[in-house]
């Protein structure tokens, strides 16, 4: 069947779109709810809803899913009556159309996964079309009708509803007309060109269609754009606009027809459908105007190996001028375009760093609906609120990032906030607040942080239900909070306020993302949870040192201090094997041999005397990876290690150093605390290690 | 119809996987170690700019280490998403071969090789073993935790 291979090719950019048109749809539905439940209309947001549903459902019908196209047809049809009482939607509907909205999310998501969408939930249908019978007859009467002088042309290719558009502007009172624009070299030249006069346009009225024409044209030109408008502006005022002549107005209504006298007021924007034609008919050259393109990020991750491929050239590039300086040759110049070359590479490396970038509000639109849904699950009242501001963040933490976000989220409103009678008995107001901050930090680093005014998290009982003493710190509290499969329910919810699942939240922050989690709390008052993760993990600011013959590298901004360590002054302790201490102004800071961590023996059996130490916080405490020398702080491009064989803890990834040989990325801190308590023996693996 | 399979040697037997399975063959220079993997995993290579793991046969077969030589190889496997290779000490034919040609192994070979061997295949006066891979490798699929 040739359909499925066409369809097969077509399904990634129809998954990608129609995520994207569900995210607005949903954020539309939220406000049309909003505005129903004060008894408002909201008619912007009921069109929006609209246009993203039409959209789904036109996409739908391409790779033909025929449940997607039944259900978004449906909900279409309730809205248009919505539109036609003004954007007044009726309160029952909020909920079956919410219900349709979860119906076409789930569909699309099986689609995502390989699956077939499933058939349309039984009643589904029924309960929108009831919503359409319900609505009938709220709509305004037609106006008398108006005629329109078209030529054969514009009247071909003009929809029923934008013919009845352009009648029901002229019978309220409105002037139709035809403004021809004649594109051409010296207009373009001097700015003029479609874009700029519909732009000009569309201050003077209300654009209805636009329609390119060719044929010879006024001006001895070949192109036409007919522009047909509902304006209030004089013909002088439009010729202006369209730079003009050639360009010309015409009237669409001849000027003896009779007036409608007391025709119904109508509304004064396009209906519905015309919005969703509109869209659809308009040419390619203006919707390209936007400015924005969809790109899958298989692509973007691909233009970034060709970089990383080019800067591991460029290294070897330099270490064979290096070979040539040395040999004496005259490389004055080489070098110099080395260096300018340089400078090229790592800024086309930030400029496709930046097309990964997307907004943290973008990603974050799913949480409003999230709320809603446990708002009748829970039974709790709940608002949250939202400051994200404009802050960016590379696609692939943000999708990493997303479901820990959920998860504090759903915690929060689920086992944290108290139910509104609670609330009330402790004088605390009868709405809970969730909310969710971030701020772009300086130094590469997001900070985010999600805060509820719940009843906080009770670390006796904590304690007490993990079988451990009580913490006395919140980063200790945090610790058994996030103890894999701590917490059942019956303690979230009795005792607790907090921890399901929180280890989740904990790996992809601090284990995926290499960035920080940590806990403010107090009894009765709320909890806060904060994270910190790196803009960006594909590009990083990287310390390259050498330990037990291999190289390896962390990124710089988890290094807290270097230290050189003065073997003389290590003190013992004893009983604790492996573990010294080192002494760091002042204070005393554990000090593991990293080699050890790294299950590499030393062959040769030498001590690591006269060795570099880096610093790293370790939950807020010093510690000390003692390793045998520092090559060099460089950028480096972060391959994620994917496969379950080598997805370890502390280890972020590997990098290509420019030998061709993966390169270790290690979290330090990760690594001492997943291997720092129980080191095991060196395995020995001889025979199968690179040379140093 | 008979099937084009890629055969490899460990320590003097023969063992063959499907070449629709394999990817391409790679000469070893050394692995990068990752401490805390499986003991049977060599370490990380880079294949075309991918870096991959790779799982040493001899170790996953429970042999002594081998020498590593000139004909080490590794066979660069593909399954499902995830792309792996397996470090043999030889890989140098291909072979053809009937569904007539492959048995299922004897008792004893299913109980020895810890299901690694999932069919024998009679070549000449040859026994050439093939292996199941996603077996060998070790690891199920990466499950869904919060990871894409």
């Amino acid at each position: 069947m040739t359909a499925s291979v066409d369809l097969a090719d077509f399904l990634p950019a129809y998954l990608a779109e129609a995520e994207e048109l569900l995210g607005a749809a949903q954020r539309h539905l939220l406000a049309v709810e909003a505005s129903v439940r004060r008894g408002l209309a909201h008619p912007r947001a009921v069109r929006e809803l609209f246009r993203a549903l039409h959209t789904i459902k036109g996409l739908s019908a391409m790779v033909d899913v025929e449940s997607i196209v039944s259900i978004a047809h449906w909900m279409e049809t309730s809205l248009r009556h919505a539109d036609r009482a003004g954007g007044r939607l009726p309160e029952a509907s909020v909920e079956p159309l919410m219900e349709g909205l979860r119906e076409i999310e789930h569909r699309v998501r099986q689609l995502a996964s390989g699956k077939p969408a499933t058939p349309v939930p039984a009643g589904l249908l029924e309960r929108l079309e009831a919503l359409e019978a319900a609505a009938l007859g709220t709509g305004p009467a037609k106006p008398a009708p108006v005629t329109l002088e078209l030529d054969a042309t514009l009247a071909a290719r003009l929809s029923a509803a934008e013919r009845e558009q352009l009648t029901a502007g002229v019978a309220s009172g409105r002037r139709a007309v035809r403004l021809d624009f004649v594109p051409g070299a010296e207009r373009a030249a001097s700015g003029i060109t479609i874009n700029s006069v519909r732009e000009h346009v569309a201050k003077l009225g209300e654009t209805v269609k636009v329609l390119p024409l060719s044929g010879p044209a006024a001006g001895g030109g070949s192109l036409t754009f007919a522009l047909l408008l509902l304006t209030d502006a004089p013909d002088a005022a439009l010729l202006e606009a369209a730079g003009g002549p050639p360009a010309s107005v015409r009237s669409l209504v001849s000027e003896q027809a009779p007036a409608p006298a007391g025709a119904p007021a109508m509304p004064s924007e396009p209906e519905l459908e015309s919005v969703a034609a509109r869209m659809e008919d308009e040419p390619e050259e203006q919707r390209r105007g936007g400015g924005t393109l969809r790109v899958e990020v298989s692509r973007l991750d691909e233009a970034l190996e060709r970089l990383a491929a080019l800067v591991v050239n460029r290294s070897r590039l330099t270490r064979a001028v290096a070979e040539l300086t040395a040999a004496g040759a005259p490389t004055r110049e080489l070098t110099t375009i080395l260096q300018e070359n340089g400078r090229q590479l790592r800024d086309m490396r930030a400029a496709i760093i930046r097309l990964r970038m997307v907004k943290v509000a973008d990603v974050l639109e799913r949480l409003p609906l999230l709320v809603r849904g446990l708002r009748r699950s829970t039974g709790k009242a709940v608002r949250l609120e939202l400051e994200v501001g404009d802050a960016e963040l590379d696609k692939a933490v943000a999708d990493r990032l997303l479901p820990a976000l959920v998860h504090l989220v759903r915690n929060a409103v689920d086992h944290a906030l108290e139910s509104p009678e609670e609330r009330l008995a402790v004088g605390k107001p009868e709405e809970g607040v969730v909310r969710l901050a971030c701020h772009g930090g300086a130094s590469g680093l997001l900070e985010l942080s999600v805060t509820d005014d719940g009843r906080g998290v009770d670390a006796t009982a904590v304690a007490a239900r993990a079988g451990v003493p009580v913490p006395s710190t919140a980063d200790g509290l945090l610790d058994v909070l996030c103890r894999p499969g701590f917490s059942t329910r019956d303690a979230a919810n009795a005792t607790s306020g907090r921890g399901m699942g929180m280890d989740i939240v904990r790996r992809i922050a601090v284990d995926q993302l290499g960035g920080e989690l940590r806990l403010e709390t107090r009894l009765g008052v709320g909890t806060t949870f904060h994270l910190r993760v790196p803009l960006t993990i594909t590009l990083l600011d990287a310390l390259v040192f050498e330990c037990a013959g291999l190289r390896y590298a962390v990124a710089v901004g988890s290094v807290e201090e270097l230290i050189d360590v003065d073997v003389a002054r290590l003190v013992r302790p004893a009983g604790a094997s492996g573990v010294t201490l080192v002494e760091r102004r002042g204070s005393a800071v554990p000090l593991l041999a990293l080699e050890r961590l790294l299950e590499r023996g030393r062959p040769e059996g030498r001590s690591g005397a006269g060795a570099k130490a880096l610093i790293v916080r370790q939950r807020g405490e010093p510690v000390a990876f003692a390793v045998d020398r520092l090559l060099g702080q460089q950028e480096i491009v972060l391959r994620p290690l994917e496969d379950p064989l080598v997805r370890v803890s502390g280890v972020v990834g590997a990098t290509d150093l420019g030998d061709g040989q993966p390169t270790l990325v290690l979290d330090l801190a990760a690594l001492g605390a997943a291997r720092g308590g129980a080191v095991r023996r060196p395995e020995p693996r001889q025979g199968r290690e690179r040379a140093p | 119809m008979s099937v084009l399979h890629v055969v490899f040697k460990v320590d003097g037997a023969e063992y063959a996987l499907p070449a629709s399975d394999v990817l391409q063959m790679e000469s070893y220079t050394g692995a990068t170690p990752v401490p805390g993997a499986p003991s049977h995993v060599a370490g990380l290579v880079q294949v075309r700019g991918r870096v991959i793991p790779v799982v040493d046969a001899r170790a996953r077969f429970g042999l002594p280490p081998g020498q590593r030589s000139l004909d080490t190889r590794v066979v660069v496997g593909q399954l499902g998403n995830r792309i792996v290779g397996l470090l043999v000490d030889s890989a140098r034919e291909v072979l053809k071969l009937d569904p007539a040609q492959v048995k299922p192994p004897p008792p004893l070979v299913v109980e020895g090789a810890r299901g690694f061997v999932k069919a024998v295949a009679q070549v000449g006066p040859r026994l050439v073993m093939l292996i199941d891979f996603p077996r060998v490798i070790g690891e199920e699929t990466p499950n869904g935790d919060g990871q894409r």
